[in-house]
C-alpha cells in the first residue's frame, strides 16, 4: 500500500502548491484593486476566496484521511504535519487578500497619490516574491531559501513602517483620516502575509531538520520584529 | 480573476483517482439476516450487509467474533465443518448460493479463498498453479495460464526460473503470493482472503497488500483481518464485527459498516469507536 | 528428606528394571540372529539361491522355487490387499461419516487381532475344499493379512496431510474425489509404502494360512499360480520336520534368508516413511 500512500503524499502536496499560486493571484488581485480604486476587482478577489478555501478543506480532508488509514512515520509524518501548517498559513494570506479588498471598497472615492501607490507596490511584490520562495523552498526542500525568507521579511517590516510614516503625514482632513486608518490595516495585513511567509520556511526547515524552531523568536529582540 | 483555474498535471492524476472509484456500486453479495451456527451455538448471528464489485471490504473484530465464519459462508467452505448451519439469505448476483439445488463445488469455484496460513501443494511451483485448471477442464494453454496467474500475483519475475522445484521452498511471503496465484488461476470472481498476512513479516506484508490494491481492478475482495491498520491501509469499506455477550452466550453480531474513511474517523458506533481506538479488545 | 529419598530409589530402580528389559530384548533378538545364522550359514551359496530343492534323499539343491513362489505369493497379496486397504483407509478419513467411521474402524482392528491360523481354516474352507491348494489361495490369505496393516497404515498418513491441504483444493472449486486422488494420496505415497513394506514383511514369513492353502507342492520352480507354489516358510518346517541334518541346515538357511528380507523391509520402511514427513512438513 505504500505506493498508493506515495501518491496520495504526492497529490497533496501538489494541491498545497496550487493552493499557494491561487494565494499569489490573490494577493496580485487585492494590490490592483487598490491602487486603481477597482471596486469590481475587489469583489472578484472576495469571491475568489472560496477557491482557496476549498483547496484548504480538500487538504485537511487529505491529510485527516491520511494519518487514520496509513499512519505516517518519519518523513512522512513531518512532510504531513507541515502540509498541515503551511496549508493554514496559506488559507490566512489569502484571508488578508480578502480583507485588503473589503477595506479597498470602503474608501473608493479617496486618490491614493502616488506616494501610497509607490508603497503598496513595493510591500505587493515584496509580499510575492515572499510568498514564491516560500512555496519553491517547501517544494525543493530548500533550507538556505527557507531560511533567507527572516531577510525578506524585515524588508516588508520596514517598508510597513514608511507607510505608516506616511499615513501619520496626512494630518487632520477627516476623510483622510479615515483613509489612513484603513490603509494602516491595509499595510498591516501586508506585513502579516510576509509573517506567514516566514512561518512556511520554518516548516520547511522542520520537514528538513526534524527541530521545531522560529526562525526568530517574538519574545526575544530580534531582526525582524524590530 | 475569474478565468478557470489551470490544473497541474498532479491534481489531474489526482482527479483520475478520485474518477476510478466507483461511484455506481454493483452488489455482488446481498447477505441479508445471515446466522451461522456450529451445532447449537450461532457463532453470528442477523448479519445484514452489501458487498460491493472491485472493491475491497475488509472485515475486522476482536478474536472470535465471528470474522472468519463469516467469509467461510460466503463461499461456503462452512459446509465442511461438521454440524455448521446457516439461517438467513446470501444472495450473489442475485442468485440464493444456499438454495438447494446449488452446487456448492461450483460456487467454491467462482469464489476463490486464500487462508491464514500459507498451504501450497508438496509440489512443483508451476503445478500448484496449474492442477486447479487443469482439474477443472480448462488445460487450453496452460503456460500462458500459469504464467499469468503468477504475474497477477506479482510472483512471476521471482520463480520463472525455477518452475519446476518444489513450492515448500519458497519464502512465508512467497507462498502466500503462490496461493493467490493458484487462486486466480481458475479465474473467480471474488477473493476471500482470511487474514492472508498474519503470519508474514512487514515486507512481505506490504507486497500482498500491493497486490491487493492491484487486484481489486479484476476481482471483488473480503479480507478478514486482526489487524486494524492493514484494514484501515487497503479496504475501502469495511465491516466492524464484534461480540454480543448475552445471558453467558457469546455471539458475533455486525456493528458498523461504512466506507473505511468513515469507520477510521469518525465511526457512527460506540462500540467501533472503542475498537479502532484500541480501548476494548 | 526422607521422601526425597525413598522417591530417588524408586526412580532409579524403575529405571534399572526398564533398562534391564530393553537388554533381554535386544538380547533375545541377537540370540536368534546368531543361532539362526551360525547354522545356516554354512549352507548359503550360489547354488542355494539358484537351484530347486534337491530330489528326495539326494544331496545339494537350493530353494530357489520357494523364493520364487514367495514372492509371487506375496506380489499378488499386495495387488489385492493395496487397493482395499489403501480405498478403505480413504474412505474412512475422507468420506465416512461418524457412525458408519467407528465400526469399520473396529472391524479393520479385530481384522489385525486374527489369529493368521483361523484365516488360513476360513480360507481352506471357502477355497481350497472342493479345489485343490493353490497360489491364488495363498496369495488371498496372505491378503487378508496384510488388508488392516495397510489400511492402518494409510490412514495415519493420510491423518497426517494438513486439512489445510484439503481446503486449499477444495477452496478451488475442486471435487473431493479429485482432491483425494490429486492432493491427498500423491502426498501420502511415501507412507502409503511403508505400510505397505512393513505388510510384506509380514506376510512373506506366515506359515499357518500357507499350510492349508499352499503346502503340497512340486519340487521345481513353479509359477502356475492356480496351483499350489512352493514358498519359504513352508519349506522351512517340512525340512525342519526331515531326520536329513544337510536339510536341517538348509532349513536354518532359508529362515536366515527369511530375517534378513524383513530385516531390510523394516529399515526401508523406516527412511521412506521420514522421507515422506519432511516432504509434508516441507
Amino acid at each position: 500500500m505504500r505506493s498508493a500512500f506515495q501518491q496520495d503524499l504526492d497529490i497533496l502536496e501538489a494541491t498545497l502548491q496550487e493552493e499557494g499560486q491561487l494565494v499569489l493571484r490573490a494577493l496580485r488581485g487585492a494590490i490592483k484593486a487598490l491602487e486603481q480604486r477597482d471596486e469590481e476587482l475587489a469583489d472578484e478577489v472576495i469571491a475568489f476566496d472560496d477557491d482557496v478555501d476549498q483547496r484548504y478543506v480538500q487538504i485537511e480532508e487529505g491529510i485527516q484521511l491520511l494519518l487514520a488509514r496509513q499512519t505516517p512515520v518519519a518523513t512522512d509524518l513531518r512532510l504531513v504535519l507541515a502540509i498541515l501548517h503551511v496549508n493554514l498559513h496559506l488559507e490566512r494570506m489569502a484571508d488578508y487578500c480578502v480583507t485588503i479588498a473589503k477595506l479597498t471598497k470602503l474608501v473608493p472615492e479617496v486618490d491614493p497619490g502616488p506616494r501610497f501607490v509607490e508603497g503598496f507596490e513595493e510591500m505587493g511584490s515584496r509580499c510575492e516574491e515572499m510568498i514564491r520562495i516560500a512555496l519553491d523552498s517547501f517544494g525543493n526542500r530548500d533550507l538556505e531559501g527557507a531560511e533567507s525568507l527572516v531577510e525578506l521579511d524585515e524588508l516588508i517590516d520596514r517598508a510597513n513602517r514608511r507607510v505608516v510614516e506616511r499615513i501619520l503625514e496626512l494630518g487632520g482632513d477627516p476623510e483622510m483620516r479615515e483613509y489612513g486608518l484603513r490603509m494602516v490595516i491595509v499595510s498591516r495585513a501586508l506585513e502579516r502575509i510576509g509573517d506567514h511567509a516566514v512561518d512556511i520556511g520554518e516548516q520547511t526547515a522542520y520537514l528538513l531538520t526534524a527541530e521545531f524552531r522560529e526562525f526568530t523568536d517574538a519574545s526575544h529582540p530580534s531582526p525582524r520584529k524590530a | 480573476m475569474t478565468e478557470g483555474i489551470t490544473m497541474t498535471p498532479v491534481i489531474e492524476v489526482a482527479q483520475a483517482r478520485k474518477d476510478a472509484e466507483p461511484v455506481q456500486r454493483d452488489i455482488v453479495f446481498d447477505i441479508q439476516k445471515l446466522t451461522a451456527s456450529y451445532g447449537k451455538e450461532p457463532a453470528i448471528s442477523d448479519v445484514d450487509l452489501e458487498i460491493y464489485r472491485n472493491v475491497i471490504t475488509a472485515v475486522i473484530g476482536p478474536s472470535g467474533c465471528g470474522k472468519s465464519t463469516f467469509i467461510r459462508c460466503l463461499n461456503r467452505m462452512n459446509d465442511l465443518v461438521p454440524g455448521a448451519k446457516i439461517d438467513g439469505k446470501i444472495l450473489y448476483q442475485g442468485d440464493d448460493l444456499y438454495a438447494s439445488g446449488v452446487d456448492p463445488v461450483e460456487v467454491r469455484r467462482r469464489i476463490g479463498m486464500v487462508f491464514q496460513k500459507a498451504n501450497p501443494f508438496p509440489k512443483s511451483i508451476y503445478d500448484n498453479v496449474a492442477w486447479g485448471p487443469r482439474v477443472l477442464g480448462m488445460r487450453k494453454d496452460l503456460d500462458e495460464r500459469v504464467e499469468k496467474a503468477l504475474r497477477g500475483a506479482a510472483l512471476w519475475d521471482e520463480v520463472k526460473d525455477r518452475l519446476k522445484k518444489n513450492a515448500l521452498s519458497l519464502s512465508g511471503g512467497q507462498q502466500q503470493r503462490l496461493c493467490i496465484a493458484r487462486a486466480i488461476a481458475v479465474e473467480p470472481d471474488v477473493l476471500l482472503l482470511d487474514e492472508p498476512a498474519s503470519a508474514l513479516d512487514p515486507i512481505a506484508t506490504s507486497a500482498i497488500e500491493e497486490l491487493m490494491d492491484e487486484l481489486k481492478r479484476d476481482y471483488t475482495l473480503v479480507i478478514v483481518t486482526h489487524n486494524m491498520q492493514q484494514a484501515a491501509r487497503v479496504a475501502d469499506m469495511t465491516a466492524f464485527f464484534s461480540l454480543d455477550v448475552d445471558e453467558g452466550r457469546r455471539t458475533g453480531v455486525l456493528v458498523e459498516y461504512d466506507e473505511t474513511a468513515k469507520i477510521f474517523t469518525n465511526p457512527s458506533d460506540k462500540r467501533t469507536e472503542d475498537y479502532v481506538t484500541g480501548r476494548f479488545g | 528428606m526422607n521422601r526425597d529419598r525413598r522417591r530417588r530409589i524408586v526412580n532409579r530402580t524403575m529405571e534399572a528394571v526398564a533398562t534391564v528389559a530393553a537388554i533381554v530384548a535386544i538380547a533375545v533378538l541377537a540370540i536368534v540372529v546368531i543361532s539362526v545364522a551360525k547354522r545356516g550359514a554354512g549352507a548359503i551359496g550360489w547354488d542355494f539361491f539358484t537351484k530347486p530343492q534337491a530330489l528326495f534323499g539326494q544331496p545339494g539343491g537350493g530353494i530357489a522355487n520357494a523364493l520364487v513362489g514367495t514372492a509371487l505369493l506375496v506380489v499378488m497379496a499386495c495387488a489385492m490387499a493395496l487397493p482395499v486397504g489403501v480405498l478403505t483407509a480413504v474412505y474412512l478419513t475422507e468420506f465416512a461419516p461418524r457412525r458408519l467411521a467407528v465400526p469399520i474402524q473396529v472391524v479393520i482392528d479385530v481384522l489385525a487381532g486374527l489369529p493368521t491360523i483361523v484365516i488360513g481354516i476360513f480360507v481352506y474352507a471357502l477355497l481350497v475344499i472342493g479345489h485343490t491348494q493353490s497360489g491364488i489361495a495363498g496369495a488371498f490369505a496372505l491378503a487378508i493379512i496384510m488388508l488392516p496393516l495397510v489400511a492402518r497404515a494409510t490412514q495415519e498418513v493420510l491423518l497426517l496431510v494438513p486439512s489445510t491441504l484439503r481446503e486449499a483444493s477444495l477452496a478451488l472449486g475442486v471435487r473431493r474425489w479429485r482432491t483425494v486422488l490429486g492432493v491427498i494420496l500423491p502426498s501420502s505415497v511415501g507412507g502409503i509404502l511403508t505400510g505397505t513394506v512393513l505388510a510384506v514383511a509380514r506376510a512373506a514369513g506366515e506359515t499357518a494360512p500357507l499350510l492349508f492353502t499352499s503346502s503340497i507342492f512340486a519340487n521345481s520352480v513353479q509359477t502356475d499360480v492356480t496351483k499350489a507354489l512352493p514358498n519359504i516358510p513352508v519349506l522351512i518346517f517340512t525340512y525342519s520336520e526331515q531326520p536329513d541334518p544337510a536339510l536341517h541346515e538348509q532349513a536354518w538357511a532359508a529362515a536366515l534368508v527369511l530375517m534378513a528380507f524383513v530385516l531390510v523391509a523394516s529399515l526401508a520402511a523406516k527412511a521412506l516413511l521420514a522421507r515422506s514427513r519432511r516432504k509434508l512438513v516441507g
